[in-house]
């Protein structure tokens, strides 16, 4: 019995043999519909692995701030690379400089509500009495909070709305909200909305362009990364055309090109 | 300092230790003194809100609670409105989530009680309910204050389960563990260090108060001599 429990154990411990090259990513909780497949396809074309840790972007940038082990930072937002810069602790590549992240992708904003309620999804609904509870990101912290919030004030609505708000700690919790029937309506990500299992359960009402600051999702190269070379080839491989344009399909926009 | 959150924080801990005492002192008797096999079943069953991570304890009573399952739609045909995001639903997770913490210290002290004074009583006939009035209650009573500072001080660090359920209600789901989680996220250590001073120093305190009154030193030496 025990010599089958050291056995059990031994088997256990054993650590799996580390690929000749891995980076590792540290991602914004937006990004987990939409990395896996992007990076597989840079395994495939490079042969580097990289270990993607997917959470919200401000717990992130505390970890790297505290020497976490990452290579990469994709955030869901431009603060929070540029507080990292600013603190020497990262460096973008953005513009073809050193001080700026790369935006690499452009988020949305759309108003989410399950198919099997009565409520349709549009700007009428914010205005609809039959709206009780509302599902926001924390507008402190989560980039779509923020954008939610500047949406509805630019919309006139945001008084009204505020004791409706129910805040939810990230954007797939905000999605939670409403998917479990707890929210009547979410202002969530349409990334999350593209999900499979959001598609299956309800339906989305893009909030325009104009009435939000435009939700810009930042990269830089974390300063004390042991892997420059890859990690820079991952970025160059995020940026390029065919990439950048498959980013659509999960609800994000290309970013901006850089020279 | 945010002091609706602190008195919130203290009334959801003190209501849902005063229910998990009414509810853990008879289950425990139940589990101490009944015969079936079935109650090791119950015994795990007590023991589960230890395994699950509180943030999925939290996501799985927002599902169950919510107006997608028959239950849920019963709980809001009584109450006019879902238990998610309310200070009532916070009471419900809170009341699962520390359930083992009031359980298994007084399991624990009912089991301590000499078999022999057990038999004796029901040799002179007390029923169940009396044997756990007169003799059971009065001889764990340390357990059952331990079970009691345990559940109390759980709920006030509970953390995950009102994350899940609470969607952070200023005076109906903001405790105080939100508040300081929220003061670091948002990089407002100064206000996360106060927040968290402030309740490191109050349980302290409170804990010296209840172990001074509940265990008087010397009580060993006294009735040894006895």
């Amino acid at each position: 019995m025990m010599r089958h429990l050291i056995l059990v154990a031994c088997a256990i411990l054993a650590a799996p043999a580390f690929p000749a090259q891995q980076i590792r990513i540290a991602a914004a909780a937006d990004l987990e519909p939409v990395l896996p497949p992007i990076v597989e396809q840079f395994k495939q074309a490079t042969g580097i692995n990289a270990q993607v840790t997917y959470q919200a972007s401000a717990a992130l940038t505390t970890q790297i701030q505290n020497g976490a082990p990452f290579d990469l930072f994709l955030s869901a937002n431009l603060d929070y690379p540029r507080k990292l810069i600013a603190a020497g602790l990262a460096e973008g590549l953005g513009d073809g400089t050193a001080g700026s992240p790369i935006v690499y992708a452009k988020g949305a904003l759309v108003l989410w509500t399950r198919k099997d309620g009565s409520l349709t999804p549009s700007v009428e609904l914010l205005r609809n009495r039959a709206l009780k509870r509302l599902a926001i990101a924390n507008p402190d912290r989560a980039p779509y909070g923020k954008a939610a919030i500047a949406a509805l004030q630019k919309l006139g609505l945001y008084e009204a709305l505020k004791p409706k708000f129910v805040i939810a700690e990230n954007i797939s919790q905000a999605a939670q909200f409403v998917d479990s029937g707890n929210a009547d309506a979410g202002l969530i990500s349409l990334t999350s909305a593209k999900t499979a299992r959001l598609t299956a359960d309800g339906r989305y009402f893009e909030i325009p362009a104009d009435s939000y600051p435009p939700i810009e999702q930042g990269a830089v190269l974390v300063s004390r990364t042991q892997q420059r070379v890859a990690a820079k080839k991952f970025l160059v491989f995020l940026m390029s055309a065919p990439v950048q344009e498959q980013l659509r399909r999960y609800g994000l926009t290309p970013g901006r090109r850089v020279p | 300092m945010d002091w609706q959150a602190f008195f919130l924080t203290l009334r959801l801990a003190g209501l849902t230790t005063a229910i998990l005492l009414v509810i853990a002192i008879p289950l425990s008797a139940l589990l101490v003194l009944g015969r079936s096999r079935w109650l090791a079943v119950v015994e795990a069953l007590a023991a589960l809100p230890l395994v699950l991570p509180p943030t999925v304890l939290g996501f799985f009573l927002l599902v169950m609670l919510g107006p997608r399952t028959a239950f849920g739609r019963g709980i809001i045909a009584v109450l006019g409105h879902p238990l998610a995001f309310s200070f009532s639903g916070l009471v419900v997770g809170s009341v699962i989530y520390s359930l083992p913490f009031a359980v298994q210290p007084i399991v624990a002290g009912f089991s301590a009680v000499e078999p022999n004074l057990v038999d004796a009583a029901r040799l002179l006939g007390a029923g169940p309910e009396r044997l756990v009035r007169t003799l059971l209650v009065p001889l764990a009573k340390r357990s059952i204050i331990a079970a009691a500072v345990l559940t109390f001080l759980h709920t006030v660090g509970e953390f995950g389960v009102v994350l899940m359920l609470g969607g952070d209600i200023p005076g109906a789901t903001r405790t105080l563990s939100i508040v300081l989680y929220n003061q670091v996220e948002n990089f407002d250590y100064a206000a996360a260090y106060r927040t968290a001073a402030l309740l490191l120093g109050l349980s302290v305190l409170a804990l010296i108060a209840i172990y001074t009154t509940a265990n008087p030193r010397g009580d060993f030496r006294r009735s040894r001599r006895a």
